[in-house]
């Protein structure tokens, strides 16, 4: 097997990749909206140029960039790119404990740059008026409800990932693009609720650029991008291994 | 069967393998053996070299033709 560190590597890459042209599309979507109508409640920018399309955008930008981290990098590290998604393969004993927690801070790192470097690219906007794409629970939404959104989203994304990829009658060669489109169609539907990270590094990364580069304090909602998240890849894997077992 | 390479060389030689992309019967002194590396597994698992290669014999044309 290739080596840890070079895994690591590719997690890092991978979640970098996930990071910058995910959570950049939204960030690009404030950024793009400013100026727009008045805000409302339920509409803090994402919305105003294409409606629930705007949602679609950043659910393509996000499952794309996923597809192609599973495609390119699916065969050196396992591209989970999601520490959910490591600890549930973990929790199923489908993945070596010592290997967790490397896997995990390989992702943060990943996200932590991709925020970074989207800082850099596209400047202050991007953390003013953008956030860097972080995610908070939407006016009106509680952080109950919040956390079930995310558990219920990542229950879908994590059913996708035992059907399409870790079953060994899955078809070959679909993973990457069914993956990423099922991101996409989650994104779109529950993005207006609570952001839709579905993955606590993916939340982790705009977080630590904002707290780095003068954007807003949004700590107090972390704990929901890890609790929904993990959740939700728990109950599916295991659900998924009761279903499929004689 | 009969070595190919040698029949068009006016030689008589019993070939001992085909090459597995031309179906060309070879004898040892033509036949190029390769090893070939065997990964299993892959997203979202790392994938995993099998320890033990894969043999594939190939006549001199066609391994010219993949390695030129």
């Amino acid at each position: 097997m290739i080596s840890l560190a070079k895994r690591c590597v590719a997690e890092i890459v991978g979640t970098f990749l996930l990071v910058f042209f995910g959570a950049g599309a939204a960030a690009i979507t404030l950024m793009l909206a400013k100026g727009e109508a008045p805000l409302n409640d339920f509409n803090i920018g994402i919305g105003y140029l294409g409606g629930l399309g705007d949602w679609l955008a950043i659910g393509l930008a996000f499952g794309l960039a996923i597809a192609a981290a599973i495609y390119a990098l699916g065969r050196v590290s396992g591209a989970h790119i999601n520490p959910a998604v490591t600890i549930a393969l973990w929790a199923s004993k489908r993945f070596p404990t010592a290997e967790v927690v490397p896997y995990i801070i390989a992702q943060l790192i990943g996200a932590a740059l991709a925020s970074t470097l989207f800082f850099a690219c596209a400047g202050p906007d991007a953390v003013l008026v953008g956030g860097l794409g972080a995610t908070a629970p939407f006016p009106g939404i509680s952080y109950g409800q919040a956390i079930l959104v995310e558990a219920i989203g990542t229950f879908l994304l994590m059913l996708a990932i035992m059907g399409v990829a870790v079953d060994k009658l899955a078809p070959e060669g679909f993973a990457g693009l069914i993956i990423g489109l099922t991101v996409a169609g989650i994104i779109t539907t529950t993005g207006n609720i609570a952001g839709s990270s579905l993955n606590p590094a993916r939340t982790f990364g705009p977080y630590i650029g904002n707290t780095l580069f003068g954007g807003g304090n949004l700590w107090e909602f972390f704990p929901i991008y890890i609790i929904g998240p993990i959740v939700g890849a728990l109950v599916a894997v295991f659900l998924y291994d009761w279903l499929t077992s004689e | 069967m009969k070595c190919y390479i040698c029949a068009e060389e006016g030689k008589d030689s019993d070939a001992v393998a085909i090459c597995i992309v031309c179906g060309m019967g070879v004898c040892k002194h033509h036949a190029i053996r390769e090893e070939i590396e065997k990964w299993e597994g892959g997203y979202p698992f790392p994938a995993k070299k099998v320890k033990t290669n894969i043999p594939r014999i190939l006549c001199p044309p066609c391994h010219n033709a993949l390695t030129s």
